[in-house]
């Protein structure tokens, strides 16, 4: 008998997870069922097509023939509910899906900024597509817009809009931009690179409130109120398992994640399996909570389409990597980077020390316990992270990886290379 | 600052619009004006460019079009860097291709047919340039000349194609793809990405070298029978003129410019050019490759909607695979515009530290 696999969500981690199954099962029955797009494609690149650098079919990560060349099925539609005793699931125009096993792979939603109006239309999120089309009509040039809060969402939507001509306040609760990445040095080169595009970059700006003003909306921020036309709220964002209430599939009652164990399969119900944002899944320090990134998506999508075909499979967290842009800056990071802002958990001093060179815009931290390297910052040039993440692994001392730096260059041809310089600074603690 | 991609499909003139075709026509009609007059099909067609050249005291149409070529360049170049200036590989680039084409491609000629000599374009070498290696060519060019074109041709081209790869020539040097990487910059996302076009160009470049092939083997071989065969000497000739008209004028010229707006800036250059055909032969067997970054691809798909060769590069970085293509012109734009730094263009021979680990593929 054919196995029927149904996936909620077409994002990465569920494609992902159509493909291993196809690749293990040529004979599967697999659904794909979804009310955002028809063809997946890469959420990342939302703010290319807020801008105007990408169609929305550009993102589009295969070719539109995918469906049928892998023999996907697909229903267009969101999921109210899901029934595991009947293995149901009921669809918002009332359709019905049955599966044998069930795949939820439904990604984030925007975590609201407190004190808005759920349903204020000047207020916006940039999460999904529904979120881009209403802040694509609402972005018109000239507007003002406070872009709240200080992550890699908001900086992707304050580079969109200014490109669309709207005037950009972007507001950022911590003391600096991205504290849980970037310390302090770092985090000023990167705002004064995005103040230098004409951005209203500020820091230690809560918003206790906002409020209608005429067809302005006025926030309350510890400098004095501020009146704009839109206010995007890049606060976070939180697994979209609200439809999971009642069903008797676990989540965890702090973060919303499903609760699910080493192979991705849920703790509480049999043949329902978890994987990408909305998944509460182990982390490389041990922790247990919803992880929102392109790349262990993409992995626990895998993982999640072999554990529904019956393999014996196991989600291992690897290294920590990742890259970001702000603006034209690029950040690349890989091992442990502790956060060092004040009030983030700093480890013990003791036999940490952290070497910090910066040329312009482009910087580079390797932090240090006990002269053995974890982890590796950077801004503004290219690296190739595997080469940090070999070091890392292979126990380098900071004064054995200095030298060695050009290996992991991944600059653009003819740029002039990043080289560690006696100016740099070493200086104890992470 | 500079302004990037980020509003590409913002400017009505990028998106296929009514702009965008009346601007395809102006350029088609342009390219029409240039070539029909006095070719061997259309030889009555109204020449209006002649008088304008004499009008500007330029010598002849060629110049005038040189002339307006390197305005073309120029402007485009401005908008280019002013895009794309915050990358050295694209300055410098950019600035070289100015360089042969202001030097060696106008004022080279102008100053010769000033001299009242014949005017030469060193940049343009055989198969591009398909008389240069005809026997009747070389015969009217000084020794040293006729030397550099074989050798060039034959030799030079060739080898730097398998050391450095073929954007040696196709993004540094060459006049076509000079047009392209400069004026050409609003339009070259506009490339088809399919398999389907992937597939016509595999047949249609390489047709057009076979072409090549053949019209310089019969120039040769009429060459070499000297005085003897009429039938083949009447075949030569024929040849060479439908290949100089349909390819070389409608092919490199008229559809080659005219469909910028509406299909991208290389449609010469990956379905036509004979030069970018064998330069590709040689390149994929080169040193010439795209580094991809392992695992570090977000699949947002800026390096395949930016590739003007239609390449669907974001498969390759998806999967952690290498790219070599024949195709490939190493415009360098996928790197520059990877949001992520996972591309990298390496001529290096061996796959040292640093050269990514990604696995290597081999795709023409």
């Amino acid at each position: 008998m054919t196995v029927h696999h149904v996936i909620v969500g077409n994002s990465i981690a569920g494609v992902e997870a159509a493909l291993a199954i196809r690749r293990r099962d040529a004979d599967a029955r697999i659904t794909l069922v979804s009310g955002e797009h028809a063809h997946p494609f890469a959420r990342v690149s939302l703010m290319y097509v807020l801008c105007g650098q990408l169609s929305l079919r550009d993102t589009e990560l295969h070719g539109r023939d995918l469906y049928e060349r892998m023999r996907f099925e697909r229903v267009h539609g969101w999921v109210r509910r899901v029934d595991p005793t009947t293995r149901t699931l009921h669809l918002d125009d009332g359709a019905t899906v049955g599966w044998d096993r069930l795949l939820l792979a439904v990604g984030s939603r925007a975590r609201r900024l407190p004190g808005t109006d759920p349903d204020d239309p000047a207020v916006h999120h940039f999460v999904r597509l529904e979120d881009l089309e209403r802040l694509d009509r609402a972005a018109v040039r000239g507007r003002s817009v406070a872009v709240v809060g200080g992550g890699l969402i908001g900086v992707e939507v304050a580079e969109a809009l200014h490109a669309r001509g709207l005037r950009v306040h972007f507001l950022i609760r911590e003391p600096w931009y991205f504290p849980v990445a970037l310390d302090g040095r770092e985090s000023e080169v990167v705002a004064a690179h995005i103040r230098g595009h004409g951005v209203d970059v500020r820091t230690r700006c809560a918003v206790s409130g906002v409020e209608p003003v005429g067809e302005k909306r006025r926030l309350r921020l510890p400098d004095g109120p501020l009146d704009v036309d839109l206010v995007v709220a890049a606060v976070g964002v939180e697994p979209a398992t609200g439809f999971l209430a009642g069903s008797g599939v676990a989540v965890h009652p702090q973060t919303g994640g499903v609760e699910v164990g080493d192979d991705l399969r849920s703790s509480s119900t049999p043949d329902v399996v978890a994987a990408g944002d909305c998944a509460q899944v182990a982390w490389a320090d041990g922790s247990r909570r919803p992880e929102q990134l392109w790349y262990t998506a993409r992995d626990q999508g895998r993982v999640a389409g072999l554990a529904m075909v019956g393999d014996e499979v196991r989600y291992r967290r690897g290294t920590w990597y990742n890259s970001a842009k702000f603006f034209d800056l690029e950040y690349t990071t890989a091992g442990w980077i502790p956060a060092s802002h004040p009030g983030a958990q700093v480890p013990p001093s003791e036999g940490w020390t952290t070497w910090y060179q910066a040329d312009g815009v482009r910087t580079l931290r390797v932090v240090c316990k006990d002269g053995v390297v974890k982890g590796f910052n950077a801004l503004g040039a290219r690296w190739d992270h595997t080469v940090w993440l070999r070091w890392i692994q292979e126990r380098r001392a900071l004064a054995w990886v200095l030298p060695r730096l050009a290996e992991s260059h991944f600059h653009e041809e003819l740029d002039r290379p990043f080289l560690a310089a006696p100016t740099a600074t070493l200086t104890e603690g992470a | 600052m500079h302004a990037g991609l980020l509003d590409t499909y913002r400017r009505p003139v990028s998106t296929r619009g009514g702009l965008a075709v009346l601007l395809s026509l102006v350029l088609t009609a342009f390219y029409l004006l240039l070539y029909l007059p006095g070719s061997a099909y259309v030889p009555s067609f109204p020449d209006l460019l002649t008088p304008i050249a004499h009008a500007l005291h330029l010598p002849d149409k060629w110049l005038l079009y040189g002339l307006l070529y390197s305005v073309a360049m120029v402007a485009g170049a401005v908008f280019m860097l002013r895009r794309h200036g915050n990358s050295r590989y694209h300055r410098i680039r950019t600035y070289t291709l100015l360089a042969v084409q202001i030097g060696l491609a106008f004022s080279l000629p102008l100053v010769l047919a000033v001299l009242g000599k014949p005017q030469v374009y060193l940049s343009y070498v055989w198969p591009l340039s398909y008389d240069k290696l005809f026997p009747g060519t070389l015969k009217q060019l000084p020794v040293y000349l006729a030397l550099y074109f074989v050798v060039a041709s034959l030799v030079v081209f060739p080898v730097l194609a398998f050391t450095k790869g073929k954007r040696f020539y196709c993004s540094w040097i060459c006049g076509c793809g000079g047009l392209a990487e400069t004026f050409g910059d609003p339009w070259r996302h506009l490339s088809d990405k399919s398999a389907r076009a992937w597939r016509f160009e595999q047949v249609s470049v390489h047709t057009v070298l076979g072409l090549v092939l053949l019209t310089t083997g019969l120039m040769i071989a009429d060459a070499a029978g000297a005085t003897g065969d009429g039938r083949l000497h009447g075949l030569a000739e024929h040849t060479r003129s439908a290949y100089g008209f349909f390819v070389g004028a409608l092919f490199s010229g008229v559809l080659g410019v005219g469909l910028y707006p509406l299909m991208g800036t290389r449609v010469w250059c990956r379905y036509g050019c004979p030069m970018a055909a064998l330069l590709g032969l040689v390149q994929k067997f080169g040193r010439f490759r795209i580094t991809v970054k392992k695992d570090m691809c977000i699949a947002c798909g800026n390096c395949s909607t930016y590739c003007e060769m239609g390449i669907d590069v974001r498969q390759y970085a998806m999967n952690n695979l290498d790219i070599k293509r024949a195709s490939c012109v190493g415009c360098g734009m996928c790197a520059h515009v990877c949001p992520r730094g996972v591309l990298r263009l390496e001529t290096r021979s061996d796959a040292g530290p640093g050269a990514g680990a990604g696995e290597w593929v081999l795709d023409l």
